[in-house]
Parts: C-alpha cells; sequence; structure tokens
C-alpha cells in the first residue's frame, strides 16, 4: 500500500530528527523508492503536432478523461497516482465540470500564449501625436472606460479562479490566461489615456460592474454577464476604436485587444452553453429570467452619456459635429443589443425581442442610420 | 484648429442639442495626479487616477486599501518584463530531443515533473485570491501577481507535458503540500505574510533548484525548461524581495512580525515540513533527486551527496535575499535556524 510506505518514510525521517541533526547522506532504502511503481499509465506517450506539444495532446487515455464532478479536495493533478489520508487542501467549491467547463479551453489556452502581445514595445507610441483637442478628450475618456472593464474582468476571475477544482486544469490555465491579458489591456488603455501628457477621464457609471461582482450563485452566471452580456459591448467598442483611429498604433492597439477579446468570448459562450445543456432542464429559462433585473442595471448604463458622447466624439471627429457621431452610436447601441439576444440564444439562455426590457428593445426600434465600423 | 472662443461656441451648441459634455469639462480640468495615495477610498473599482463621479454604489470592499500593506518599488519595470519574457511550453521546448531513458531516470523524471504540476498552481491561485481583494489604486502589485499567476501555469502545463511525453506518465501525488505546520502559503491572510512564505522562501528554494537543471536534465527539452522557469522564478522572487524591501524601508514597526513570518519559513525550510521544497529532506521528491542527480538508482550515494549541496546553496540564496531585503540582521543576531546557518557555513 503507498500509504503505508509514505507512513514508514516518515517515520524513519523522524528519527534522525534532521531539524537537530547536521545531514548526513542517507542510503538508499528499498521502501523509500515505492512510489517508482505509482503510476497509473506507464507507457503512454504525448506525441507533438504541427503546433508543437499542445495541451491538448496530453489528453490522451486516462489523462483525457474529464470527470464529470470531482470530490478530491487537495490539488492532485488528473491522472497522477492516488494517495489516501491526504488532508484537504482547501473547499473547492466549483468541482462539477458542468459549473465550469468548456470543450475549447484547452485550445485556447494554447493560442492565447501563441498570440501574446507586448503593448510597451509593440505599439508604436511615437506614432501617436495629439489629435484634436476634443477627440484626445474623448480618447482619454473611452480609454479610461476600456482600462476599467479590463481591471473589473480581473477582480472577477481572481475572485473565482481559486475556487475551480484541479480536475478541470484547462479551464484554470485558460483564465490564468485571460487574467493576464485583462492586465495587459488594463496597461495599454490607462497608457494611452496618459500618453501625449493626457490624464484619465470619469469612472465608469459601474451598474453592470456591480452586478457582475455581486453575483454569488455560480460561475455560470457570472461567466453570462462577463462574455454573453459586457463581452460584446466590449467588442463593439474594440471595433469602433480600431474603425475610426486616426494612427497605424491606435489602429494596432484596438486590433490586437480585440483578438483577445474574441478568444476570451469563446470561451465563455461555450461554457453557458455547456451549462446550459448539462444542467437541468429549465436552467437556461433561469438564466433569462436572471436578466430581467440585470436589464434594468444595463439600460441605466447605456443611458449614461459620458462613454457615448465620448464615442460620437471620436466618431464625429470634434464636438461640432458629434450629433453625426452620435448617430453612428446609436447604431452601435442597437447592434449591441442585437448581438447580446444573438449570442444568449445561441448559448440556450431564454433570451428573446418578447421577453427584453422594453428600455432595451426601444434601441432596436429604431433605422439604421451609419456603419459601426465592421 | 478650433480657438477656445469657437470651441465654447460650438460646446455651447452641442448642450442645447441635448448633449451633456459636462464630463468634457471635467476632463478639460483634470491633471494627472502625481504617486499612488497611502490609503486608497477607491470602494467602485475605478481605474487609479480616473475621475471620481460621486454617484457610484460601493462594491469594491477590498480589504488591502493601504499602500504600506501591498506595496514594492520598480514593479511597473517588472511588470514589463513578465509581458516580455514570456514563452510557449508548446513550441519553444525542443521536445524532439527527449529521447527514451532508463526506467529509473524517467521515472525520477516524472515523479519531480508530478510535484511541479501539483505545486506550481499553489502560486497561481493564492496570487490570484490576493489580486480581486487589493484597492486596483495599487494597480502595479496586482499586475506583477497576475503575471505570475499565467506563469505558474504554464508551469503547470509544461511539467505535465514533460510527465506525458516520454512513457512514464504522471507518479505519486504529493501529500506533504498541505498544512502539516504552521506557516502555510495557502492559509495566509495578510498579504506580507503570503509574500514571505511564497517568494521569499517556497520559490526561492524551488529557483535555486531550476537554476541547478542543467544537473536534472538528461536532455536539451529538460534543460530548457528549467532554464526558462528559473527565469520565471526570478521574477516571482522578485516581488517578494521587493516587497520586504520596501517594508523595511517604510514599515518598520513591522519588522519584527515579519521575522515572526520569516522564523516560520525557515522551520520549514530547515524540517522539509510542508513540502514546498523539492529538495527539503523527508521528501518524496529528495529521492527522485537524488537518482537524477547521481545518474540512476545504484548512484543514489553520489546523488544525496550533490543534494546536501543544493540544500546548502537555496541557504546561500535565501541568506542573500535576506540581506537584498534588508532582513540580515537575523543571520547575525542569532534568530536564524542553526540549521540554516551551519548550511550556510558549510556552503561558504
Amino acid at each position: 500500500m503507498a500509504l503505508d510506505e509514505e507512513q514508514a518514510h516518515q517515520t524513519d525521517e523522524a528519527e534522525g530528527d534532521p531539524a537537530k541533526s547536521p545531514e548526513t547522506p542517507v542510503a538508499p532504502n528499498p521502501d523509500r523508492l515505492a512510489w517508482m511503481n505509482d503510476t497509473l499509465e506507464w507507457g503512454i506517450r504525448a506525441q507533438p503536432g504541427k503546433r508543437g506539444l499542445t495541451m491538448r495532446d496530453l489528453n490522451i487515455g486516462s489523462y483525457g478523461e474529464v470527470p464529470e464532478s470531482s470530490s478530491d479536495m487537495s490539488r492532485r493533478p488528473r491522472g497522477a497516482f492516488p494517495i489516501s489520508g491526504v488532508p484537504r487542501t482547501d473547499l473547492y467549491a466549483l468541482s462539477a465540470r458542468v459549473d465550469l467547463w468548456a470543450d475549447n479551453a484547452v485550445d485556447l489556452y494554447e493560442e492565447a500564449i501563441q498570440r501574446r502581445w507586448m503593448g510597451h514595445l509593440e505599439i508604436a507610441w511615437d506614432e501617436i501625436t495629439p489629435q484634436p483637442y476634443e477627440v484626445e478628450l474623448a480618447m482619454r475618456q473611452l480609454c479610461t472606460e476600456l482600462a476599467q472593464q479590463a481591471s473589473i474582468e480581473t477582480d472577477l476571475i481572481g475572485q473565482w479562479l481559486h475556487k475551480m477544482n484541479y480536475a478541470y486544469h484547462e479551464v484554470k490555465t485558460f483564465l490564468a490566461s485571460e487574467i493576464f491579458d485583462s492586465g495587459r489591456h488594463y496597461t495599454v488603455f490607462r497608457n494611452r489615456a496618459l500618453h501625449n501628457d493626457g490624464s484619465l477621464g470619469l469612472e465608469s457609471a459601474a451598474q453592470f460592474n456591480r452586478r457582475m461582482m455581486e453575483t454569488r450563485p455560480g460561475w455560470t452566471e457570472v461567466a453570462m454577464f462577463l462574455y454573453l452580456v459586457r463581452g460584446p459591448l466590449t467588442l463593439l467598442l474594440y471595433r469602433c476604436g480600431e474603425a475610426y483611429a486616426r494612427n497605424r498604433a491606435d489602429k494596432f492597439l484596438f486590433r490586437k485587444c480585440l483578438e483577445d477579446k474574441a478568444r476570451h468570448m469563446a470561451y465563455g459562450m461555450a461554457h453557458v452553453k455547456y451549462a446550459v445543456e448539462n444542467q437541468p432542464e429549465g436552467f437556461g429559462q433561469g438564466l433569462g429570467n436572471l436578466m430581467r433585473g440585470v436589464e434594468r442595471d444595463l439600460v441605466r448604463d447605456l443611458k449614461d452619456p459620458v462613454l457615448w458622447e465620448a464615442l460620437a466624439i471620436i466618431i464625429g471627429g470634434s464636438v461640432d459635429n458629434i450629433a453625426q457621431g452620435m448617430a453612428v452610436v446609436e447604431d452601435v447601441k442597437q447592434r449591441y443589443i442585437e448581438d447580446y439576444l444573438r449570442r444568449m440564444q445561441w448559448a440556450g439562455v431564454n433570451k428573446t425581442e418578447d421577453n427584453l426590457s422594453p428600455d432595451l428593445a426601444a434601441f432596436l426600434r429604431r433605422e439604421e442610420t451609419a456603419p459601426a465600423g465592421d | 484648429m478650433a480657438t477656445v472662443d469657437s470651441r465654447t461656441a460650438y460646446w455651447e451648441q452641442a448642450r442645447e442639442q441635448g448633449f451633456d459634455l459636462s464630463w468634457l469639462s471635467k476632463l478639460q480640468e483634470h491633471v494627472a495626479g502625481e504617486g499612488v495615495e497611502e490609503q486608497s477610498a477607491n470602494d467602485t473599482g475605478r481605474v487609479q487616477g480616473s475621475i471620481p463621479r460621486g454617484d457610484v454604489a460601493r462594491f469594491g470592499a477590498y480589504t488591502f486599501r493601504t499602500k504600506s500593506e501591498v506595496w514594492a518599488h520598480n514593479l511597473s519595470k517588472l511588470y514589463d518584463e513578465f509581458i516580455t519574457r514570456q514563452w510557449s511550453s508548446a513550441t519553444d521546448i525542443p521536445w524532439e530531443t527527449v529521447q527514451p531513458l532508463p526506467d529509473d531516470i524517467e521515472a525520477a523524471q516524472c515523479q519531480l515533473a508530478t510535484f511541479f504540476t501539483q505545486v506550481e498552481f499553489v502560486a497561481s491561485d493564492v496570487p490570484g485570491r490576493f489580486i480581486s481583494t487589493m484597492s486596483p489604486d495599487y494597480q502595479e502589485v496586482r499586475l506583477a501577481l497576475l503575471a505570475q499567476v499565467m506563469d505558474e501555469s504554464r508551469h503547470l502545463d509544461v511539467f505535465r507535458k514533460r510527465a506525458l511525453v516520454n512513457g512514464g506518465g504522471l507518479m505519486r501525488m504529493t501529500d506533504s503540500v498541505s498544512d502539516v505546520v504552521g506557516g502555510s502559503t495557502d492559509n495566509a491572510r495578510e498579504f506580507t505574510e503570503f509574500s514571505s512564505r511564497l517568494h521569499i522562501t517556497g520559490e526561492g528554494n524551488v529557483l535555486t533548484l531550476f537554476r541547478l537543471g542543467e544537473m536534472m536534465a538528461y536532455n536539451e527539452a529538460e534543460k530548457a525548461i528549467y532554464r526558462r522557469c528559473a527565469q520565471d522564478e526570478a521574477r516571482h522572487v522578485a516581488i517578494g524581495v521587493l516587497h520586504l524591501r520596501y517594508m523595511n524601508e517604510f514599515s518598520p514597526e513591522r519588522r519584527e512580525e515579519i521575522h515572526g513570518y520569516l522564523d516560520e519559513g525557515e522551520s520549514r525550510q530547515a524540517t522539509g515540513a510542508g513540502g514546498e521544497n523539492p529538495a527539503g529532506q523527508n521528501q518524496l521528491t529528495s529521492s527522485a533527486l537524488a537518482m537524477l542527480l547521481g545518474g540512476g538508482k545504484d548512484k543514489m550515494d553520489e546523488g544525496q551527496k550533490i543534494l546536501m549541496a543544493i540544500r546548502q546553496r537555496q541557504t546561500k540564496e535565501y541568506f542573500q535575499r535576506l540581506k537584498s531585503a534588508g532582513f540580515d540582521d537575523r543571520i547575525h543576531n542569532g534568530r536564524v535556524s542553526p540549521v540554516l546557518l551551519e548550511q550556510y557555513k558549510a556552503a561558504a
């Protein structure tokens, strides 16, 4: 028994009291080498593929068997030889596959690493010369908002990551890459706001930030908020930033963030869909019902003028042209709500125009005036 | 270009059309603040230096809202290095150089890799927990920690890959990383306590081992793994040294408390208790290391001698960190662990 061997090993060592006696080389004890036989699958070989040796390549044999739930509260790596009598390390609240899983997390993790970029070196900061005064102020406001969105994302993932069971290391490592991305997004947007002797703008209206941070039922609910509700808005803001950028550096910055965000949303959407398909019937209905209250927060944020007026100035090119810019912004808002509905429905959440908050539905019932930069 | 007068005129026109623009005036008046506040009143998750609105609900409830609790100088530079030196376990390790090894060597390498797969994420989960409880006004600290979370994930990943690439697989889980004695990283609720345990002691010991990776490696892939992980670990250790240095300079009233944390860390290091140090005595991994260092199951005596020298070097480097952080008085005033002092003298 592995446990007996482990205990015998500890007893032998305790007699020597290494804390008090000088170290001497210990002769090999045959019992101490029992671990050499402790493997569940000797002989299995992961093969590197065209993209190197990826995490997916490791999911072979029993190592690829992802459990539906795990009662293991140690940090035993999936597939490592278990021993009994190990005290619990933590109480992992998310110990069921359905609570966090997405099949694509393993590939998205590798993609995050392959597509890493360096804001302080790859952005040609010296090309960002001062723009027309009001556009520069508006840009600072937009970047302040986006930096705060990134910072809240960091907080959210930080709140939940350590609650996730080690059986699902693919998700944990992917979310680690996302938290790293969010740090980079924060940094580049803050630096962009401060560039050209700038300063930061007003903090976010934050109703929805608060909603996400205060969500307690589970990661799936947070994921729905972060990836299906906030995510489409962030994506659209990045798209606008890229489309209306006045220099290559800004364009590059927004495009790279957009690529990262698309990856985050790919995980989030896949997870919510997985949860809806694998939780008991009615789960998707429940998520939809949850949105009734949340949509009030969304409406409040959408009606707050600061972000939208800033965007209108960037698009219009000046305060003088803010009305023209705002016409495009209204299209952006409409696209946001359409995208929100589309993504929720794709994931199986009961959210349609019929059960949408009337205040949000109002954004849909208008004639489009101009392209929103995609 | 618009003049101030013309600007005022069409701002007024815009307001007459129903636009608010009050935020634009606030931005115009706002100048970037100097430095970081000693006390953070940020309860709304706003970006450090942004303009508070006053009408936003407070939801931050950050536990850490005092600069002296978390701060360190030069973390921005360190963060840039984190960004610059990222690498890929899929493509930056020459996996093709891993060739079949004798069973005992393969098993030892896999046992060590299993250990690192298990413990590296301790250093990911725990910093992650601290990030979300720290005011965004201290974003430099948060950035360094979240970059560490990324690094540790890659370490988990690369060691799992090493275990599975050459026919060995994952071996026995480690049971000694749980809290069998006081002073575990997991249980720390205070940032300096956490950092002294994780960065100064735990990762410091692992850093020494990774730096000596050439001695445990049997192919270029393993050398690359240890070399790259050592570069990462050096940054993590730097977070702790920079923080302790700051504490020594700006919170001298906490020196005695910090010495208490170091007492606990040294106790774990001297006895191998707690299990964070794979080279520590009483460790499942120490026999695997002796096998790798000696060159096989039948050469473990030689390996044990090298392992003893590695422990001495771990202590030597730990003492260097104490000196760098300003806590080396414990080396000279009799407070340091006698076992470690003996190792240090032997290494001199």
